[in-house]
């Protein structure tokens, strides 16, 4: 168990150095000088001077490289160019709405996922589940920029249910912000579903040619116990470290989505920062994207290796 | 025309194939979903000849709903959308290939490289792990960032993201190949170690990695719709399906008609591909087959357990 962790650190570190390196060298490629553009034709060489400084623009690169991976391990990226506020707090104070949104989704649509599959492992034929099956490839194929306009047209505008925009921190007004979440997380979680369905049941069909299903069922096991007892926790361990993978792009949908539904998460927080060449903020919030991702990588390899027996010992 | 008969070797293969059920009777999905890609590309290649122009503004029929004459309307310039139409799936359908091959084509020779080159492949992944770090949407913020958003910006964040896939594909199945005798054989009989690649291995990976190009396929279009929606990919007055679902939102109660036709189209194009990658992923994956055809039979009740 511990070298498993131990080699996940490692791996971790490496992949943040090679992320962090990459995009180092990435935003210092752009032509022209950070600081001129920034403070226009009219600055005096002292305030150029002092602002390169700042951004750690002065001396050669690969000092320059040096002082910014020093920093960065001690988690300081700099100072945002647009908000001029340190990097790190912008990071951690847009944090919270990515994660409500993150967790909201995947744990519905797991939940949901499993139980639509183990319907259609033990009643294969019924209307649901064949209903399911179909519905499953509109669900892949609907853009979440498109889904999240269509449902805010028809829910917000039309009926009336639920607010068309809005972000109130899940702690502060549970109900205000439970209204405000249903149609960001709806849209997320019909792709979600979507995908988690059609890889579970890939999993499940393989899982049921498995001999120790006749013996199973031989020894007069229910189809209810076969596919809750046997079927589904085999199969749903490979699927774990799809759901890991697939956080990318859960991290994609809500960038689109927090630009729809104005919620003020990391996504806008980057968005912003495009449009303002906001290079310290890019820079820091791209890092720490891809930490997220490898972090939450992490976490899905070590449920899997508590999870299975197998992979425990080894 | 000579006669098949005279032949007799020619007659049995074709009275053989003549028993089989047809391929369209065996691959129904697969043809019906390929058949409608074409006829839409066809029609997004072909109908902007025939269409009034997709650029001509005319004040005085702004924001017309469907009629015979606009069969789609027209949009808050007066503009026919049927022709922006057409025209945003042109560009927004050539986005797609041409990610798509690109991704395909680095991936497919990174992916034998690694697999056939032991020592390289064990570094090569490595930073094809980290590559995989970004989300599609953030790599392409950074490049939108360094090079200014834009066609260029989104083609090599996408192109980027994707390449992994292939090559993690393309490398798996290229070491299983290199531990083929034949292709020691080749090696023994002292054919260079790049040619051997390219002789023997290379067409034998050739068919998986087109079924990861339709596969691709539709990823690539669901980015390409999100990243020029958010003001990152191709941008107006040059319409692509994405940013015509943009435009629309400031009309989305007066004219609903603007918003559901891009975004429908997109869905259409991805749940085809869908469709066809699906039915091609059996040609090259046997285990995929069995594992389908169970499906179908489970689900028409006629395979116990």
């Amino acid at each position: 168990m511990i070298p498993v962790i131990l080699r996940r650190l490692r791996d971790l570190v490496i992949i943040m150095f090679v992320v962090g390196t990459a995009l180092f060298f990435l935003i210092r490629s752009i032509p022209g000088d950070p600081a001129k553009v920034l403070l226009g034709i009219k600055a005096t060489p002292e305030q150029l001077a002092a602002l390169r400084a700042d951004l750690g623009l002065d001396g050669p690169l690969w000092q320059q490289y040096l002082e910014w991976i020093s920093r960065a391990v001690r988690g300081d990226f700099g100072v945002s160019i647009k908000y001029r506020e340190p990097v790190t707090e912008l990071i951690f104070g847009h944090l919270a709405p990515t994660i409500t949104l993150a967790v909201f989704a995947t744990v519905i649509s797991f939940g949901l996922t499993v139980l639509l599959v183990t319907w259609s492992t033990v009643k294969p034929t019924s209307r649901l589940s064949r209903f399911v099956n179909r519905l499953v490839q509109f669900g892949l194929a609907l853009p979440e920029f498109w889904t999240a306009l269509v449902l805010i047209l028809v829910f917000s505008m039309t009926l009336r249910w639920f607010p068309p925009s809005g972000y109130t921190p899940l702690f502060q007004d549970p109900a205000t912000a439970l209204t405000q979440l249903a149609i960001p997380v709806v849209v997320l979680v019909i792709g979600q579903t979507a995908f988690f369905t059609i890889t579970l049941e890939e999993s499940v069909l393989g899982e049921l040619t498995q001999l120790y299903l006749r013996t199973a069922r031989v020894k007069g096991l229910s189809e209810w116990r076969i596919a809750t007892r046997h079927v589904m926790p085999n199969s749903l361990l490979p699927i774990l470290t799809t759901v890991g993978m697939n956080f990318a792009s859960l991290i994609g949908g809500i960038v689109v989505i927090e630009s729809i539904f104005v919620i003020p998460g990391l996504g806008t927080l980057l968005l912003g920062a495009v449009y303002a060449r906001d290079f310290p903020l890019i820079q820091g919030g791209v890092l720490f994207v891809a930490f997220l991702f490898v972090f939450v990588n992490l976490l899905v390899d070590l449920t899997y290796s508590l999870a299975d027996p197998k992979v425990r010992v080894a | 025309m000579t006669a098949p008969v005279q032949v007799p070797r020619q007659t049995t293969a074709i009275s053989l194939v003549a028993k089989r059920p047809g391929f369209f009777a065996k691959n129904r999905a697969l043809v019906l979903s390929a058949s409608a890609l074409i006829l839409i590309i066809l029609l997004v290649v072909v109908l902007p000849f025939l269409l009034p122009d997709p650029n001509t503004t005319d004040a005085g029929s702004r924001l017309l709903p469907p009629s015979f004459e606009h069969l789609m309307g027209t949009d808050k310039y007066g503009r026919d959308y049927l022709s922006r139409m057409m025209t945003a799936g042109r560009v927004s359908i050539g986005m797609t290939l041409l990610i798509t091959l690109l991704a395909a084509v680095l991936g497919t020779l990174l992916g034998l490289v690694a697999g056939y080159f032991p020592r390289v492949g064990g570094v090569v992944m490595r930073i094809l792990d980290a590559w995989m770090a970004f989300p599609a949407i953030v790599l392409a913020i950074v490049f939108a960032v360094i090079i200014g958003p834009g066609v260029l910006s989104e083609l090599l964040a996408v192109t980027v993201i994707f390449t992994p896939f292939t090559a993690r594909v393309i490398r798996s199945r290229t070491m299983s190949l290199a531990a083929r005798p034949y292709v020691r054989a080749a090696r023994v009989a002292g054919m260079s170690s790049w040619k051997t690649l390219l002789v023997h291995v290379l067409p034998n990976t050739l068919p998986l990695a087109m079924v990861q190009c339709v596969l691709l396929a539709s990823g690539a279009m669901l980015i390409d719709g999100s990243l020029s929606f958010l003001g990152l990919g191709v941008s107006p007055p040059t319409p692509t399906w994405g940013n015509l679902v943009a435009e629309s939102r400031v009309y989305l109660s007066m004219r609903p008609s603007l918003l559901i036709f891009p975004g429908l189209a997109i869905a259409i194009f991805v749940f085809l591909v869908n469709i066809a990658g699906g039915s091609l992923r059996a040609f090259v994956d046997p285990r995929m087959r069995f594992l389908q055809e169970r499906a179908r039979l489970r689900r028409a009740g006629r395979l116990a357990g």
